[in-house]
């Protein structure tokens, strides 16, 4: 799913790049311009996706939840399960496409929402279940 | 003009001791109302008297008065509050009928600001924070107007806290309202305890605190935009007449006109500046024109953040603010503990909001080699353009000598990073997160570890080679989170293990 995402985004970023080239670069440059444009963009749909499968992680314990995702920048963040308020899962026309499901996990703090992308979906479901349950034993608002 | 509120079960009883009954606002509200509404319809009301008279037609005028005076009357009538079963609730609106409720125990903040027409007739606006996030416009919880007694009751409630000796002391109806949701633990004759006070001698910390610079902008920028439109032809004679003094005037008008307005912002806000805890709330009373109070809940308190930027500091100012859960930032004139002040007072008011004077003047562990180099490269990267545009204005045939003005960018950059790496640092103390980082908006937070909720992580490539990542303790109040930038990676697993003990530790074998 995600080579297919990138895949769109590059060829986006490329007909843009090279639409730029061709209009307003040099006339002798301007075919160099738009190859190096287009092997760029494609490396980069094909490296990046790899690189955020290798980095993408999730865990579930007893009493948190964990994520890992990105690439060039990565981002980990854990939240504990008192603290959760809503268990999120969606599905875009692509993930349906693949039969898979994003989950997110939202804290009351405007900084933390955790996403786990590209479940299959009955993983996601599960996971709903179970974080629902788990963030239901415990009192308190969750602030 | 006396309308008295019909509460209809008993007919003799004060409206107090009915808790169940909707009480109406004040009516002195009735004159408040109409004199708010035709300022707002002041351009309309004048262009019907200038028809009206033109024309001949005189009622018209009289329609154009009536119109806001019905309008105030509409709304007195039709807005109603009560305060029962655990719940504010507020009815108002007449042909879109709005009806907001909200249990008491979620009450965050409870602001009480009076108009100068407020405080003429002993009013107040009652303004109740619930941390919902729609809380603009149509949605707040907003009682306008109620007597002054009456909000400071109501306000009682809502915290739970008592109406012991009171500020505004007139105090009647409160005293015999013996309710079962009120009683506050332990405040029963709490008195004020008043933490810090205005003192004319802060006046002196208003220039520093950032807001001279955005009007110096501003003054320049008008003058540009002046001096493009007028379109004057300059010409050699002129700039020799106009002379180097008369520029000098003229900027050293605009400082001082722009201290000034500076400082009589300051004492407009922050006038009459009281901060008090008064049983389970902090209140910060200000404003010479406009009284503030605002109340804000102890067990909502999640930390205090110690405003340090660099022109305050050079003036051995702070200035402190509250991260309350719940209040984000667009809400973040209810969260100002303590405005611009001596740098003292605004330790002091920390370590008393806080409970504790360890995290506010506690040593903070620094980042370590890797984050200061960091600093300085990244500092100078910065600079890279500036100087490459003079270099390349150099090699393009500009003169020599312009070359020295590279080292101005370059000169600003160290001593950017200089700052910037003396202030990272961040420690565990006294069950108290705190972070400190920045150098022009430099801010120490200090968060209390149960209002921690999760930690972000964040590394780039860059980062992660080095060995450090960006920390950041999640929280429900504030910005939502506090930050600090580049933490060695076991630093970082050490302060969020020493925080929220039982937490990271499960995840470590991964990293």
């Amino acid at each position: 799913m995600w080579h297919l995402e990138t895949g769109i985004g590059a060829l986006v970023v490329a007909t843009g790049l090279g639409a730029a080239a061709v209009l307003a670069g040099p006339d002798s440059m301007r075919w160099w311009l738009l190859g190096l444009v287009l092997v760029g963009c494609a490396g980069a749909a094909v490296v990046v996706p790899q690189w955020r499968y290798r980095v993408h992680r999730w865990e579930v314990s007893a009493n948190a939840v964990y994520t890992q995702r990105g690439w060039w920048a990565q981002e980990r963040r854990i939240a504990p399960m008192s603290r959760v308020q809503t268990v999120d899962l969606a599905q875009g026309p692509l993930a349906r496409l693949f039969g898979l499901a994003t989950v997110t996990v939202t804290t009351a703090s405007a900084a933390g929402p955790l996403q786990i992308e590209g479940l299959d979906r009955p993983v996601a479901l599960a996971l709903v279940d179970e974080l629902t349950r788990k963030a239901d034993l415990v009192e308190g608002d969750a602030t | 003009m006396s309308l008295p509120p019909p509460p209809p079960s008993p007919p003799l009883a004060p409206p107090v001791a009915d808790p169940e009954a909707w009480h109406r606002l004040d009516p002195r509200m009735l004159l408040v109302h109409p004199i708010k509404e035709v300022g707002k319809f002041l351009p309309v009301l004048l262009g019907l008297v200038v028809a009206g008279s033109a024309s001949g037609v005189g009622p018209w005028a009289l329609l154009g008065v009536g119109l806001p005076v019905g309008l105030g009357v509409v709304r007195y009538l039709t807005t109603t509050y009560r305060l029962a079963g655990g719940r504010v609730e507020l009815r108002r609106g007449l042909l879109q009928r709005h009806t907001l409720s909200t249990p008491v125990d979620r009450v965050r903040t409870v602001d009480l600001t009076a108009s100068p027409i407020h405080r003429v007739l002993g009013l107040a606006t009652v303004v109740i924070g619930t941390g919902s996030v729609a809380s603009d416009g149509g949605e707040r919880l907003e009682l306008d107007a109620l007597p002054q007694p009456e909000a400071t009751r109501l306000r009682a409630e809502l915290l739970h806290t008592t109406t012991g000796t009171d500020a505004t002391g007139t105090d009647a109806t409160g005293t015999d309202a013996t309710r079962t949701d009120a009683t506050s633990p332990g405040a029963g004759t709490d008195p004020e305890h008043v933490v810090a006070r205005f003192s004319p001698r802060w006046l002196w910390y208003a220039p520093f605190s950032g807001t001279v610079l955005v009007g110096l902008g501003a003054i320049v920028g008008v003058g540009f935009q002046l001096v493009e439109s007028v379109e004057i032809r300059v010409t050699e004679d002129d700039l020799a007449a106009i002379g180097q003094s008369f520029v000098l005037t003229l900027v050293v008008a605009a400082v001082v006109l722009v201290t000034l307005l500076a400082v009589g912002g300051y004492l407009v806000t922050n006038g009459g500046f009281v901060l008090s805890r008064h049983g389970a709330a902090w209140h910060v009373r200000r404003g010479l024109l406009t009284r503030r109070e605002t109340s804000i809940d102890v067990a909502r308190l999640a930390g205090v953040s110690l405003g340090e930027p660099a022109a305050l500091r050079l003036a051995h100012g702070r200035r402190v603010g509250a991260i309350v859960t719940g209040l984000s930032g667009s809400q973040a004139s209810s969260a100002v503990l303590l405005p611009p002040a001596p740098r003292t007072t605004g330790y002091d008011v920390a370590a008393a909001v806080l409970g504790t004077a360890g995290p506010v003047t506690g040593d903070l562990r620094s980042h370590g080699r890797a984050a200061i180099t960091r600093r300085y490269t990244r500092a100078l990267l910065g600079a890279l353009p500036l100087v490459a545009a003079v270099v390349a204005a150099v090699l393009a045939g500009a003169p020599g000598w312009l070359l020295a003005t590279a080292a101005v960018p370059v000169g600003a950059a160290l001593v950017l990073a200089w700052d910037r790496a003396r202030a990272l640092g961040h420690a565990f103390l006294d069950g108290h997160v705190a972070m400190r980082s920045g150098s022009a908006l430099r801010s120490r937070d200090l968060l209390r570890a149960s209002h921690v909720i999760g930690w972000n992580q964040r590394a780039t490539w860059f980062q992660r080679r080095a060995g450090l990542v960006s920390l950041a303790a999640t929280t429900a109040g504030g910005k939502g989170q506090i930050r600090v930038p580049d933490v060695p990676v076991e630093a970082a697993i050490a302060l969020a293990e020493a925080a929220t003990p039982a937490l990271v530790g499960q995840f470590l074998e991964e990293r």
